[in-house]
């Protein structure tokens, strides 16, 4: 993600470009999804909501 | 008797869902012999900085039937199975309540309407559940948790908010359904037009163009869908069906 990490709330197809690329990406549980594809940012577990969309906190969380 | 119970803030970023763990919750109580319960429903509650969430802010609630001296047991059973299963770092919360018909819900009610769209304290929980006598815990961390579930449980009476959880997960997306066929469906009892709120008639075809979920409008579990420019009934995608679930409630 661009832009300190943050997607706007409805960019599906960035999601899902960032996510099939992020090595970080964790698949939320299923009742959480928001995104057509499974594999989205805005299916991650690491992605928090913010004022007007999403924003990756992965590094927040190294292994 | 009926009874509601919700929880909230149990999880981790590894752990399983507060959604799961609901169900497995649920799954106990049938077990022991009460019943039958409804399925989990999912209430999306206020995003703001305040807030600590994991991924989502969220609370999980079903309501059942038990014999009239279960409560304290069903408490327990609850208690114990969150005491054992949720995640290190969370705040747990519980909220048991007793349904009782010629009560007033209002205040509830409005307790769970402003948890999703404003900040509330474990004080405000603690204050609205003291006036309307029903069982909230703590089970941990900061004990956070009671706000959710106590909305949670506001929400789920108040009956038009809610994703029911695991909706549709054996439907094929792209594929057109009668709406018989989806009624037979354990999470859907109408399929309604968005627009108009007035329910399909069963000959009626569906595409299923999307990832989509049922939610809880007017008590019942219901399929919002919308008329494209052909005439044809298409699904809402989730995302949508979220924000149309925020504060205003499908209206």
């Amino acid at each position: 993600m661009s832009d300190k990490n943050k997607l706007p709330a409805d960019d599906w197809q960035g999601g899902h470009e960032i996510a099939l690329s992020c090595s970080g990406f964790a698949q939320d549980v299923e009742e959480e999804w928001l995104a057509e594809e499974v594999i989205s940012c805005y299916n991650c577990r690491y992605r928090r909501f913010i004022g007007a969309g999403i924003q990756c906190v992965k590094s927040l969380f190294p292994k | 008797m009926i009874f509601y119970l919700c929880i909230d803030d149990t999880d981790n970023l590894d752990s399983i869902g507060t959604g799961t763990i609901a169900e497995q919750i649920r799954e106990k109580i049938v077990t022991s012999g009460y019943g039958p319960c409804s399925l989990v429903t999912r209430h999306q509650l206020f995003i703001h900085e305040d807030i600590p969430y994991t991924s989502h802010n969220s609370s999980m609630c079903f309501h059942g039937e038990a014999s009239d001296d279960a409560m304290s047991t069903i408490i327990a059973m609850a208690s114990q199975h969150l005491d054992s299963v949720a995640a290190e770092g969370s705040d747990p919360g519980l909220c048991v309540l007793q349904f009782d018909e010629s009560n007033d819900y209002d205040e509830l009610i409005e307790f769970g309407k402003n948890a999703k769209k404003k900040v509330l304290t474990k004080e405000d929980a603690l204050q609205c559940a003291q006036k309307n006598q029903l069982h909230l815990s703590e089970h941990g961390g900061t004990g956070q948790g009671i706000i959710g579930a106590l909305a949670g449980v506001g929400l789920r009476i108040f009956g038009c908010d809610g994703e029911v959880k695991g909706a549709l997960k054996n439907i094929e997306i792209k594929k057109s359904y009668a709406v018989s066929e989806l009624k037979k469906l354990p999470e859907l009892v109408k399929v309604l037009d968005l627009a108009d709120k007035e329910p399909l008639e069963d000959a009626t075809m569906v595409n299923m163009s999307n990832r989509t979920k049922t939610v809880l409008f007017e008590n019942e579990y219901v399929l919002f869908v919308n008329k494209d420019d052909k005439g044809a009934y298409q699904t809402i995608p989730k995302a949508e069906i979220r924000r149309l679930g925020g504060d205003v409630f499908y209206v």
